[in-house]
């Protein structure tokens, strides 16, 4: 009896192997049959322009009663987990549409979607992730134009072709309370990171090379020459503890592996000290590097109107959610700005798309100190 | 004998119908048409076109680009700053953890089957601990123990060795947290191999005079050098291609390895699958060498097959005087990689926030973090996406890997080396490599599996294969094919004869190989985070989401409740195992 159960099951895990052995041979895959040529709009372009010739409350009428139609919403991005679950419910709350959440890091979000796009797969309508990963999207000619009341308030900052940023991540150095003190207090300016005061104390992160590319384009505009700038880097890098990934960067400051972080994303350090932990970023130092995080709607979207929707809603009722989950949305609201009257530049978006690869080994070279600047 | 495409002749007419050449052409359709050369057919089609989709795509984006075939990403990859250091801190590295975890893996193992060592029961659930922490747990868990700034250890025992003793962030502290990690692979495959060897030829030794250590050094360590081969093949591969500990024990000094560079060719964009493919070439090339060395040592010589038609009954040892210091080894070992992390873990995991043990932490404490998992949306969904993987790629792949190790130690067929080899391969591929290939595939194939649990289930049978398939080589070597004849000489069919000769004389391997693929698919992430799908989320996912939210305490609580959930499963397994294989007592 045992047995025979036994012998089926084999037979039926064979079976399932064998055929899915047989069909996908990996020659059969050459085509690029999903690939979007450069003439012609689709489907879901035309929509989009349709409605960007409404506005206001005309505008949010004719979306929800399309997005209802649809029925549910394919997102991807790389909001953590838990600022993407209050966005997707705060929204499905609101226009009883489902929304389907693909969440990875935001270099994994960048290969699904190019991964689908040329297999002609269209498994997402929008795509909230990085500034990097969707100036490459945008490039890829995967994001299609959008326009609207909300994106003109989002500041110049903030607005690309084919995507609107809808909040920025906010560099700046985080210190240990309890130590700080005994390193004569927290840095006041991004030189201060290159003190001796700061040697074994520091901690850099591994991959934030498009924090080192903005602040070495605004020293030199600042007119520090290269190798004044390779040697505060070289300084800071001198002595300072090299980390992968910020979270565990802003974990282990709190426990005091180290005093003081180069750059960390603010929203967590603010995580940590709502926790009680001994960390702080404020008084912020200036200039604030803020990185865009934003919205792109899909040329391929099999729902462009909860797409569009989602869109809408993100850069107006959504910005309020962002907020309450501690991040920086892109359109303040008036009165609670916490960046009011501090020097704010963004993210070089520029050189990260087109000299990414040059910046990141030069951070890479920094932070191994692959290449000592002595001068 | 056997092959791969078993259709063909079937359809060729035989040119002059002779009387004997037709009964030739139904031998041959009767030999194509058997249960035996029909599985064998198919299981070497599944491990080929398993390992062959990725390493296809591995090898042609390593050499192809926009403008054809190219070296570029060789050069890219061997020309960066710095290279000789980062070859001989690699080598150190893998070489040091996989030392390290083979003596303490096949020490555990040899006291644990052939002695009468105390506290046994403890043993087997609690050596199975280092694997099952998420290997980011495991590894900040020993920063919290032995960093010179805050280590506990370092704290505790600063009046007698001074201040900052162990540092975890020197190759030392690399080795000795990896190997840590590591040596439950060893101990699983050493239990295997120490269960099947009839103890007679050691009690022999014993009797004509020689000591214990020279017996276990003359006689036990020869008899079991096919699975040595293996751990440390399989070792050796694993730490070269190891992430966290290189990235967060050795970046703090400087220390670079080979998967430091492999993640920032695939971070950028567009990716540098060239440079990545060149480096995983590389390790490619250690591998094939390596299964070469291991068959060598293994194959053609009745030397290790221990398990013969000659009934034996393994008997513990007596240890004698030497029980209480063996006992004492054993705890030391415990409270080092199993209590002292997982400590840690769970006090971590009832803080808001890390910090060194006091009274004000200790008031602190609360069941917060646990409650938050219960809240988290997916949770659920999660642990049965991981259970029903876990469960389904253990037993498809030792199923197949023991037909695979059949084929590769018994018979006489040309493909079987191929089939060893090409079972390898998927060990040297990263991960995310392999979910581009895999979501490559069946984005274009007409199989509608993509978004599916079972693209998942296809990336775990395709990454575990290669230890699925160590442990099954590993204790077929050990089985004299004397008890096949015996059995087809008595009328049995091959497939009788597999099924009830060499399958449970293969048990205590299988089961072994069961429970390290079940422990470690759990853990599995760089394939799955680019192959899930809303709703098929995994708990490996869920790990990484909690890790990225910055909830490290809440993050030390899921690895708290994976510990507990797997040491259930593994004492299930166990308890199953045992009913089937051969008894240890």
């Amino acid at each position: 009896m045992r047995s025979t159960r036994v012998r089926l099951t084999c037979t039926a895990a064979l079976a399932a192997l064998a055929l899915s052995a047989c069909g996908g041979s990996p020659t059969s895959s050459s085509g690029d049959s999903g690939k979007k040529g450069g003439s012609g709009t689709t489907d879901a372009e035309s929509f989009y322009a349709d409605m960007e010739k409404l506005s206001g409350q005309e505008r949010r009428d004719a979306l929800v009663k399309a997005a209802t139609e649809e029925g549910e919403l394919n997102l991807y991005t790389s909001m953590t987990s838990d600022v993407a679950d209050a966005v997707a419910s705060a929204f499905s709350d609101t226009f009883d549409i489902d929304v389907n959440t693909y969440r990875a890091g935001s270099e994994t979000v960048l290969q699904r979607v190019i991964q689908e796009q040329k297999a002609g797969f269209n498994g997402n309508d929008v795509v909230e992730t990085n500034a990097t990963e969707l100036l490459a999207l945008n490039q890829e000619g995967d994001l299609a134009e959008y326009t609207g009341e909300r994106r003109d308030m989002v500041p110049e900052a903030g607005v690309f072709e084919g995507w609107t940023a809808t909040r920025f991540n906010l560099f700046s150095p985080s210190w240990n309370t309890d130590t700080i003190g005994k390193l004569g207090g927290p840095p006041t300016k991004w030189e201060d990171l290159a003190d001796p005061r700061f040697d074994g104390q520091l901690s850099m992160e591994l991959s934030d090379s498009d924090w080192y590319l903005t602040l070495y384009g605004y020293w030199q505009e600042q007119g520090k020459s290269d190798e004044e700038i390779d040697k505060l880097f070289a300084d800071m890098a001198d002595g300072a503890k090299i980390v992968k990934g910020h979270t565990v960067q802003g974990e282990l400051l709190s426990a005091g592996q180290f005093g003081v972080v180069a750059s960390n994303y603010t929203y967590l350090v603010e995580r940590v000290k709502q926790d009680g932990a001994p960390v702080d970023y404020m008084p912020l130092v200036e200039p604030v590097i803020a990185r865009p995080n934003g919205v792109g709607l899909m040329k391929t979207a099999v729902h462009p109107a909860a797409a569009m929707l989602f869109t809408d809603w993100l850069l107006e009722e959504g910005q309020a959610v962002l907020q309450e989950e501690g991040l920086t949305p892109s359109i303040p609201s008036s009165g609670d700005d916490p960046l009011k009257g501090l020097e704010v530049i963004p993210v070089d978006v520029d050189k990260l798309l087109n000299e990414s690869e040059e910046w990141n080994k030069k951070y890479e070279d920094v932070v191994s100190g692959g290449e000592k600047v002595d001068n | 004998m056997s092959t791969a495409t078993p259709t063909a002749p079937t359809t060729v007419p035989s040119p002059r119908p002779t009387e004997p050449s037709q009964s030739r052409a139904a031998r041959a359709r009767r030999w194509l048409l058997a249960p035996k050369t029909l599985i064998i057919a198919a299981v070497a089609a599944i491990i080929g076109y398993l390992a062959l989709v990725p390493l296809y795509y591995l090898v042609w984006g390593t050499f192809f680009d926009e403008t054809g075939f190219s070296f570029g990403g060789f050069s890219r990859a061997y020309s960066a700053n710095g290279i000789g250091d980062l070859i001989s801190n690699s080598l150190l590295f893998a070489v040091g953890s996989a030392f390290l975890a083979l003596v303490m893996g096949t020490g555990l193992a040899y006291l644990n089957v052939r002695t009468d060592v105390p506290f046994k029961p403890l043993f087997f659930a609690a050596s199975m601990i280092p694997l099952i922490i998420p290997g980011i747990l495991y590894t900040v868990a020993w920063i919290f123990l032995a960093s010179p700034d805050i280590g506990l250890l370092n704290k505790a025992l600063e009046p007698i060795l001074g201040p900052g003793f162990f540092d975890v962030f020197t190759i030392w502290g690399m080795i000795w947290v990896e190997g840590g990690h590591l040596s439950p692979i060893v101990f699983l495959l050493m239990v295997a191999a120490f269960r099947s060897m009839d103890p007679s030829l050691e009690e022999s030794a014993l009797m004509s005079g020689a000591s214990r250590i020279t017996t276990f050094r003359k006689v036990t360590v020869p008899l079991i050098r096919p699975a040595i081969v293996a751990a440390i093949l399989i070792m050796v591969v694993r730490s070269l291609e190891s992430f966290e500990v290189p990235a967060l024990l050795g970046l703090q000094n400087g220390i670079y390895v080979f998967t430091s560079r492999i993640y920032f060719v695939l971070r950028s964009y567009p990716q540098d699958l060239a440079s990545a493919g060149a480096l995983a070439l590389g390790l490619l090339l250690v591998a094939v060498i390596g299964v070469f060395l291991s068959n060598r040592a293994g194959k053609n010589s009745k030397n290790y097959q221990t398990v013969t038609g000659k009934g034996f009954r393994p008997r513990p040892i007596e240890l004698g005087r030497w029980r209480p210091v063996a006992g004492a080894l054993i705890v030391l070992y415990f409270l080092l990689t199993v209590i002292a992390p997982l400590l840690v873990l769970l006090y971590t995991s009832m803080l808001k926030f890390y910090r060194a043990p006091s009274a004000e932490a200790f008031k602190s404490m609360t069941l917060d973090n646990y409650r938050e998992l219960t809240n988290l949306s997916q949770a659920g969904t999660a642990l049965k996406n991981s259970l029903v993987l876990g469960l389904g790629t253990a037993t498809v792949v030792m199923l197949f890997m023991s037909i695979a190790a059949w084929i590769v130690v018994r018979s006489k067929s040309r493909l079987r080396m191929v089939i060893d080899q090409l079972s390898f391969v998927p060990l040297v591929i990263p991960g995310l490599v392999l979910g581009l290939a895999l979501s490559f595939v069946y984005l274009r194939s007409p199989i509608p599996i993509y978004g599916t649990l079972f693209i998942l289930l296809i990336a775990y049978v395709t990454r575990y294969m290669p230890y699925g398939m160590r442990y099954a080589v590993t204790s077929m070597q050990q089985i004299s094919g004397e008890l096949e004849e015996s059995a087809q000489v008595s009328g049995a069919s091959w497939w009788q004869t597999f099924r009830r000769v060499i399958l449970p004389l293969l048990a205590p391997g299988l089961v072994a190989g069961f429970i390290y693929i079940l422990v470690v698919s759990f853990r599995e992430l760089s394939s799955s985070i680019l192959l899930y799908s809303p709703g098929k989320e995994v708990l490996s996912i869920l790990i990484f989401e909690q890790f990225e939210n910055g909830q490290f305490t809440v993050l030390a609580a899921l690895g708290v409740v994976m510990v507990l959930t797997l040491v259930v499963l593994v004492t299930v397994a166990y308890k199953l195992g045992a009913k089937v294989g051969l008894k240890s007592d």
